[in-house]
């Protein structure tokens, strides 16, 4: 992927995958490192061996590489990762990258990549928190959002707009944005 | 989660807009957002075809993603289904021919052989 934000969205894409419902997103940047943690509460992994490239869930291939690409960016940065079965149910993946680092790539435009997300996958609770010296901030929730509009009032531009300014707003206030290149 | 009295504002907003405008989608623009179209820029594919929708003011277009269609060296892919005509995919869409889709085909309904991939089913 040329940049971090089409990782997000493609790992989020697994969630949706796995048949989660619920999908929460926690973000942070403390010092040029960037943090990450996707949970959902989807069907799971079975094992560790999804960071394999030959493992995949797909049955017309035998390759599966968002995860691995991900893993690779992430050490290609000597940064961490770490993908573990949820005990209840689901999934959580989290990682933290270098972004200072020279091998580091693109940061790209988080804010869209969350919106694509919402837009993507309408059925889906998406919760976005913000995590700034160690306190969690919410700033986006499916189920609010749907609380306000039906799935068609949803769609009107004006709407999409809204959200994507919001996010980005709240984004750039917690100090994670487009500095590190689009 | 602040904003929630603005977020009803524009619900006002856009209802009255939508209660003034057509109300069923009659075109699907279905974009491939697997890992193979991610990588090849069809996040940016489907976000020229929401901007153009908006642009033309049209309500009875939508767009919505599905996953790898399988062809992963044709990305980004895009279906066009007009209700009462056979699904149309494109392939090797980009933002430009994004835009010359729209014009031609979402808007005056004339297929653009240069980007067909397959016709029907």
């Amino acid at each position: 992927m040329k940049n971090w934000a089409d990782h997000l969205f493609d790992i989020v894409e697994n969630s949706i995958k796995a048949e989660s419902t619920e999908v929460r997103i926690i973000l942070g940047m403390n010092n040029k490192i960037f943090f990450c943690t996707i949970s959902d509460n989807g069907i799971g992994i079975k094992d560790k061996k999804v960071i394999d490239p030959f493992v995949t869930s797909r049955k017309t291939r035998k390759v599966g590489l968002g995860i691995p690409l991900l893993k690779k960016a992430v050490e290609d940065t000597k940064g961490s990762f770490r993908i573990t079965k949820l005990k209840k149910r689901g999934t959580k993946l989290s990682f933290e990258t270098d972004l200072s680092h020279i091998d580091a790539k693109p940061f790209g435009d988080m804010t869209r990549a969350l919106v694509d997300m919402i837009y993507s996958w309408p059925k889906v609770n998406i919760e976005i928190f913000v995590k700034k010296n160690n306190k969690r901030l919410l700033i986006y929730s499916g189920k609010e959002i749907k609380k306000i509009f039906n799935d068609f009032e949803i769609q009107h531009h004006e709407v999409r707009e809204f959200i994507f300014q919001s996010l980005n707003k709240e984004l750039n206030l917690a100090g994670i944005n487009l500095e590190f290149g689009m | 989660m602040k904003n929630l009295e603005e977020l009803k504002k524009i619900r006002e907003r856009v209802k009255r807009d939508l209660e003034l405008r057509a109300g069923k989608h009659r075109i699907k623009i279905v974009v491939c957002l697997g890992t193979c179209g991610i990588a090849a820029g069809a996040r940016q594919t489907m976000n020229t075809l929401v901007d153009l929708i908006n642009s033309s003011g049209k309500t009875d277009i939508i767009v919505t993603t599905t996953g790898c269609a399988g062809f992963c060296e044709r990305e980004p892919m895009i279906q066009v289904n007009i209700e009462d005509k056979e699904p149309v995919v494109y392939g090797k869409i980009d933002t430009e021919a994004a835009k010359e889709i729209f014009e031609k085909h979402i808007l005056n309904g004339e297929i653009v052989e240069k980007y067909l991939f397959s016709k029907g089913k």
